[in-house]
């Protein structure tokens, strides 16, 4: 058993901590405030901070996005739904394109998965609406003309389909097999 | 039975497996390219190494070129193994191209499965990567060379299992090229199985191109309705929208494989004009309300006239529940029929080789592969039930012989003799075959009394045309040293006697063997299950209606305005209905004719169904999803509209068994109809075709269920064999219509896929009639029929029977102007309409 505590002392540690936090608060009232007043002043947030998503542009102008359902597929609350088509130029391409941004929880996954970069987060991330339906987002919503983090990348140079470039014209790629010809 | 151990396991299988097979029962699955069940081993692809660590064989060797053996211990998992496997799918990638994100096969990529789990996640490759040009390969395949890696198993398909040779190998080595020596569309009507089988996306599905990943699709076993085979699918939807069907094994009927028909037919589920709502006259309706509409409108003219003056009229390609569900209410309501068939002459020919089938005499196609000796009378098989002439091929390539009586230039993609007879001909050739088949001596020796008594009753007439008459006997003296005959007959466009005719034969031919196989083809994909519900009395709507004695029409699921061959009949008589109530899916003649339409589901949607195919065998169809209004055509095309719903748009349409259900109950004011457990019961007293139905447990039904009876319920011979079929009066044509493998089976004719494919119609002629007639082809004719003219473009054969005209049910040419029966016609009645084109 214990030995019972003093019940004086007790008191007079309470009453010190009382004190104490009084104190500190006190001290606060003269120091300068840190606080930012939202919304008047935005804090910039570093560029891979995740929020609002965008649909980027290959360096050609082009859409990135080729609507292989891979960001959708690995979404984990699927708030990604698409559907993908054939351009008249044989360009694979998403003939909608939706995000449902009440639903998005910003983990990223989806630009992770992403292999031709086209799908990708960005600081933005002051979304509330009042109607829900407005964080729908469509594909023209979400399609911007730039590339986003990354200005370079062009999955089409490196894919060695037809709809962009000719065969054998793609990079790493050797001129196509002459069929009728058995010369080495 | 050699036994071996395969990763510490025990396993004995039969002599000459191959040790990936033995690994397969033992649930390993050794990594693989090359082989492939039915194409069986190549060893080109390296990729199924493994180590054998003791027994006749030693060290790293190819698990599909090595035939399993005693005392052999294998190892899958040995490093030596692995780092073997690991380096082959490295140099398999080499080449590859960067493409997954736009390759239709990425999600259900063997080449990306075995990247995977072969260890290779990284190319360390630098060099030029090979590429190749891609050719047009028809509507159906999409070709697109650089990603293959050389497996060989679509040209293995195509050239040795399927028997066509306009797609093959090129060039050697490293430079192998896999396609047509010109770009153009691939020939044969199994062309889409070389996409299942590529491992890799060289060949992928065309009309589904980029329209979902395997991942996004509600999948499930199916049944394909385009003939009466009854293949097995796997159907796949996605967005309310059918996008896919691929081949699903069934060991009895398709195994792996099966036709284009069956591939691409399954669009009609999204015809853009299918009807999904429910309409009373001009307005649509609520399906509730309509049907209530319905049942009181059939219920006034049944009180008004009696229960005679309603009538209803199903088809062959309605489930099993349906056709019942129709049967049930008909009795219950005392209403006429219900008919299942067109016209009346088909019913009976198709209930005369039903029920001539029992146990001992159905063979199922796998049967049919192994037979030795395969009569087909009166089919042909590549444009009526395609999946045949494959199994037929198989049965060739062991050796078999194959005779074709048949008056069309058949074509088959294997060796065989065709015999091309009138259709009053081919019950002749048949006892001309079973007499030929017998020597002398052993005529009736050693055959029961019954059976000799028939041979007796074989008249031997001959042949008009002597050097066909010298080729079917020297058939049938082939056919004395055969082991294992299969006669295979057609319902179609054969004589009333022909069925029972190759039931006769083959059971003669059983006697004398003592095995023997009979194989018919039916019209539709449950006409087997709507001839026994069809019974013995015989049901003539057409000519009930005429007489007035009808007022009211149920049509499920039916379109007699496309199928019934005597247009000009019908529309009379249907111009005495008071009332036409249709259920249907399809935007169909007689489905815009209703006057009350009721939606009803197809087989791939809301509920599952069951379908008998032509040997008897009960299958079921697994719903794939809930049906509605493709969200590509919701959103033509953009994205689905921004709104909210408590309902799936165009979701209305039900079963058609369900619906009948609720029309009988709002009828009798009571709900007694039978439910879905309770119809087996109903069905299997019904007929004792169905007997066995009411013992069924569900999980009988993956394989499906034989509903054989032991012994056939019509007797066993024809009383009188050598009476010979009507023919026509001499000097005159006979008009065949026939069925092609695209155009005109009903179903596909509503996919636009086939559509896309589907050969114009023409009206066939001997070569030397054509030239008697003063005709050329590729003239337009003009053909006189007793129901009118029909416009069409003519050609000719030298390979079909001289006395007949040939033309196809093509859902393009108005040919519903002949009547029932055969056509007899004057040659006079082909008139020449232009020059050639
Ligand atoms: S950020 Fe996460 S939750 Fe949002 S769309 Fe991407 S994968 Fe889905
Ligand atoms: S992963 Fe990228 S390319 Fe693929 S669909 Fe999503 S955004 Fe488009
Ligand atoms: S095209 Fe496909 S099936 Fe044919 S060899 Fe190449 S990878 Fe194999
Ligand atoms: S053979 Fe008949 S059942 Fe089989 S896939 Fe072709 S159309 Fe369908
Ligand atoms: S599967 Fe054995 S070598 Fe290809």
């Amino acid at each position: 058993m214990e030995p019972r505590r003093n019940f004086l002392a007790a008191a007079w540690e309470g009453l010190g901590e009382l004190v104490r936090g009084f104190a500190t608060t006190f001290i606060h009232l003269f120091r300068r405030p840190i606080t930012e007043a939202y919304p008047e002043y935005h804090r910039p947030l570093p560029e891979r901070s995740r929020a609002r998503i965008i649909l980027t542009r290959d360096p050609d102008g082009d859409e990135r996005c080729v609507a292989c359902y891979l960001c959708s597929g690995v979404c984990p609350v699927s708030c990604i739904s698409m559907q993908s088509s054939q351009r008249e130029d044989g360009r694979r391409f998403a003939s909608w394109f939706r995000i449902n941004f009440a639903r998005c929880i910003y983990c990223g996954l989806c630009e992770e998965a992403c292999p031709t970069l086209a799908i990708q987060l960005t600081p933005h991330f002051e979304t509330c609406q009042y109607d829900i339906l407005t964080l729908v987002a469509e594909k023209e919503d979400l399609l911007v003309d730039h590339g986003g983090k990354n200005r370079d990348y062009n999955f089409y140079r490196h894919a060695g389909v037809t709809a962009v470039g000719g065969k054998g014209e793609h990079l790493q790629e050797a001129k196509p097999v002459n069929r009728r010809s058995n010369l080495p | 039975m050699p036994t071996l151990r395969i990763d510490q396991r025990e396993i004995s299988v039969p002599q000459g497996t191959k040790v990936i097979e033995a690994a397969e029962k033992l649930g390993i699955m050794i990594p693989r390219f090359c082989y492939h069940p039915a194409l069986g081993s190549l060893g080109a692809c390296r990729m199924c190494a493994v180590k054998f660590m003791e027994g006749p064989v030693k060290g790293v060797e190819m698990s599909c070129m090595v035939e399993a053996a005693d005392g052999m211990v294998v190892s899958t998992t040995d490093p030596e193994a692995m780092e073997f496997r690991r380096y082959v799918i490295e140099w398999l990638m080499l080449n590859h191209p960067h493409d997954c994100p736009i390759c239709d096969a990425g999600g259900q990529c063997l080449l990306q499965d075995e990247t995977v789990s072969g260890g290779h996640g990284l190319r360390r490759y630098q060099g030029l990567k090979r590429t190749f040009e891609d050719q047009y390969l028809g509507e159906f395949v999409q070709h697109e060379m650089n990603r293959c890696i050389h497996c060989w198993r679509c040209r293995r398909f195509y050239q040795e299992f399927a028997g066509y040779f306009d797609y093959g190998a090129m060039q050697i080595g490293n430079r192998m090229y896999f396609g047509r020596f010109a770009p153009g569309p691939l020939e044969s009507p199994f062309a889409g199985n070389i996409i299942d089988l590529c491992p890799t996306g060289v060949l992928t599905d065309k009309p589904s191109r980029y329209k979902g990943r395997r991942w996004d699709l509600q999948r499930g076993p199916s049944l394909c309705l385009h003939c009466s085979l009854g293949c097995n699918l796997v159907g796949s939807a996605r967005y309310r929208e059918m996008i896919r069907v691929e081949a699903r094994f069934h060991g009895a009927v398709n195994g792996y494989f099966i036709c284009d028909r069956g591939r691409y037919g399954f669009a009609y589920a999204n015809h853009p004009d299918r009807p999904r709502q429910a309409r009373v006259g001009e307005e649509a309706a609520p399906l509730d309300q309509a049907l209530k509409t319905a049942a009181q409108r059939l219920g006034q003219i049944r009180e008004r006239y009696g229960p005679g003056a309603v009538a209803a009229w199903g088809s062959t390609r309605s489930s099993l529940e349906t056709l019942g569900m129709l049967q049930w209410l008909c009795q219950d309501q005392g209403w006429r029929g219900p008919q299942f068939f067109p016209q009346a002459s088909l019913a009976r020919r198709v209930k005369a080789a039903v029920a001539r089938l029992d146990t001992g005499m159905a063979v199922s196609l796998r049967d049919l592969e192994n037979a030795d000796f395969i009569v087909v009378a009166g089919a042909d098989p590549v444009q009526e039930a395609p999946m045949l002439a494959l199994a037929l091929r198989q049965a060739a390539r062991r050796g078999a012989t194959v005779a074709v009586i048949d008056p069309r230039p058949v074509f088959l993609p294997l060796e065989y003799e065709h015999l091309p007879v009138s259709p009053g001909d081919i019950d002749l050739c048949l006892n001309l075959l079973s007499q030929a088949a017998r020597s002398e001596e052993a005529a009736t020796g050693k055959l029961e009394p019954d059976a000799a008594r028939f041979y007796g009753l074989l008249t031997s007439t001959n042949l008009e045309d002597p050097l066909l008459q010298e080729r079917l006997l020297a058939l049938g003296r082939k056919l004395q040293d055969c082991l294992r005959p299969v006669i295979v007959c057609n319902t179609d466009m054969v004589r009333e006697t022909t069925p029972a005719r190759a039931a006769d034969q083959a059971r003669l031919l059983q006697a004398d063997k003592g095995q023997a196989g009979l194989f018919y083809l039916l019209p539709g994909p449950n006409a087997y299950g709507a001839a026994l519900l069809a019974g013995r009395e015989e049901v003539d709507l057409l000519a009930a209606m005429e007489q007035g004695g009808v007022k009211a029409l149920v049509v499920v699921e039916n379109d007699p305005l496309g199928s019934c061959p005597d247009q000009e009949r019908l529309l009379r008589a249907l111009d005495n209905l008071e009332l036409l109530v249709g259920l249907d899916y399809l935007p169909s003649a007689t489905a815009a004719r209703s006057q009350i339409f009721l939606p009803t589901t197809t087989v791939f949607e809301k509920e599952f169904s069951h379908f008998i195919n032509q040997e008897g065998r009960l299958q079921q169809a697994v719903p794939l999803h809930q049906g509605g209004t493709p969200i590509i055509q919701v959103g033509q095309g953009s994205h689905p509209p921004r709104t909210f719903l408590d309902a799936i748009p165009g979701g209305e349409p039900r079963p058609g068994a369900g619906i009948l259900a609720d029309l009988a109950a709002a009828l009798s004011g009571e709900p007694a109809p039978p439910t879905a457990g309770d119809l087996w019961d109903y069905l299997s007293g019904e007929h004792e075709g169905f007997s066995q139905l009411a013992s069924l447990t569900a999980s009988a039904l993956g394989e499906g269920v034989h509903l054989l009876p032991a012994e056939a319920q019509e007797p066993a011979w024809s009383p009188e064999p050598g009476e010979k079929p009507p023919e026509p009066p001499a000097g005159q044509l006979e008009l065949l219509l026939v069925d092609q493998t695209f155009g005109t089976e009903e179903l596909g004719s509503y996919a636009a896929p086939l559509q896309k494919v589907e050969e114009e119609p023409h009206l066939l002629l001997h070569t030397d009639l054509a030239a008697d007639l003063g005709l050329a082809p590729g003239e337009q004719v003009a053909l006189l029929l007793p129901g009118g003219e029909v416009t069409v473009r003519l050609q000719t054969a030298q390979n079909m029977a001289p006395g007949v005209a040939i033309m196809p049910r093509h859902r393009r040419l108005h040919w519903q102007k002949t009547g029932d029966g055969p056509v007899w016609l004057p040659p006079e009645n082909i008139k020449k309409l232009s020059e050639p084109l």
